[in-house]
């Protein structure tokens, strides 16, 4: 980033760094660098375009306003933990609202195919994510829904990718016992 | 450098027995099919688990708008400062589009890569095969034509003839 300062009557063209600038302008390039990752991991929590844009803009915002404009060390594991968040509280939201038109909607609508049934499943799945536990519902949302590597969740999230591992199998054990649960139900 | 290096081997060898391992425990073992064709209580379990990858693949496959990524930005570029926001890098972030990883964009020159690397490993195995054997050879005869004269004219005017 150039800059210019007067010295002895004099302008001088300078470049300062883009950190002490103040000019923020890393985080542009946070947004050139993981926005397209963090949309498709924001769509497939939220399947809501304009949710989707929501979370984004309250993700860049979030980041922005990091400690008084600071830059964090971690900024891609800033970015992924508090997209996933944002998204995973909106969706909480969203399951709160639907259950209250929930009962309604069963008795109108009647199971016409194949189309209906996936519609329903990924609904019942995204519901069953949002009530996993705050560390097994982390590694689901990035390692299955951003498709990171173990390895970088594990740098994420602080933990080793052996952790990873063992959370995203207890994840998807709960995942299935309550998506067979709730199968029952209806 | 050494530690890195061994640090890398050990991470090498962990992957290479967790890949191994899943293949002989994995669900897609031969005795763990078996087994789950006659119990019924693994295969619920399966079936469970197979709900939950399937409902996971459905998630996957749903493709969002193509103008998605600029619509968001846009959005997170609109509350952003004065001079972050009329920058030439939010101007592009408002149009950008999204791209496939290099990764992505190779995928489809993968068999073909696969296919060469195969060719020029058969035709390295085969030139380093001739030459060595060709040489193995050449010595061989070597040798055998100095240990016979050897034998009959000594060994002096066998190393003069046949040197070694």
């Amino acid at each position: 980033m150039a800059g210019q300062v007067n010295i002895a009557g004099l302008s001088w063209d300078i470049t300062i760094p883009e950190v002490l600038s103040g000019t923020q302008r890393w985080v542009l390039s946070a947004m050139q660098k993981h926005g397209p990752e963090l949309v498709t991991m924001l769509w497939r929590i939220l399947a809501n375009e304009q949710d989707v844009c929501d979370a984004y803009q309250d993700t860049f915002l979030k980041l922005a306003h990091y400690e008084s404009g600071q830059k964090p060390q971690y900024v891609r594991a800033y970015v992924f933990r508090t997209a996933a968040n944002t998204a995973l509280s909106m969706l909480r939201h969203k399951i709160v609202e639907r259950k209250r038109v929930q009962m309604l909607q069963i008795q109108n609508t009647t199971n016409t195919g194949l189309d209906l049934n996936s519609g329903l499943l990924q609904e019942k799945l995204r519901s069953c994510i949002a009530r996993l536990p705050k560390n097994l519902r982390e590694i689901v949302t990035l390692h299955d829904l951003a498709e990171l590597p173990y390895r970088q969740v594990g740098r994420i999230l602080e933990i080793t990718p052996a952790t990873a591992r063992v959370y995203r199998c207890k994840a998807i054990r709960l995942l299935a016992a309550w998506m067979n649960k709730s199968e029952n139900q209806i | 450098m050494k530690t890195q290096q061994k640090n890398r081997r050990c991470k090498d060898i962990k992957n290479r027995l967790f890949k191994a391992l899943s293949r002989q425990i994995g669900p897609d073992a031969v005795w763990v099919q078996r087994h789950i064709a006659s119990c019924p209580r693994c295969r619920r379990r399966l079936l469970r688990t197979s709900r939950v990858s399937v409902a996971m693949q459905l998630l996957k496959s749903q493709p969002h708008s193509l103008d998605l990524l600029a619509r968001a930005n846009n959005k997170a570029v609109s509350v952003l400062k004065h001079s972050l926001r009329y920058s030439d890098k939010a101007q592009k972030l408002k149009v950008a589009l999204p791209e496939p990883t290099i990764f992505e964009r190779l995928r489809k020159y993968r068999s073909a890569a696969v296919n060469v690397a195969a060719c020029v490993t058969i035709l390295l195995l085969i030139k380093t095969g001739m030459f060595s054997s060709s040489i193995k050879f050449q010595n061989d005869g070597n040798n055998a034509l100095h240990n016979y004269y050897a034998s009959r004219v000594g060994d002096e005017i066998a190393d003069e003839i046949f040197p070694i």
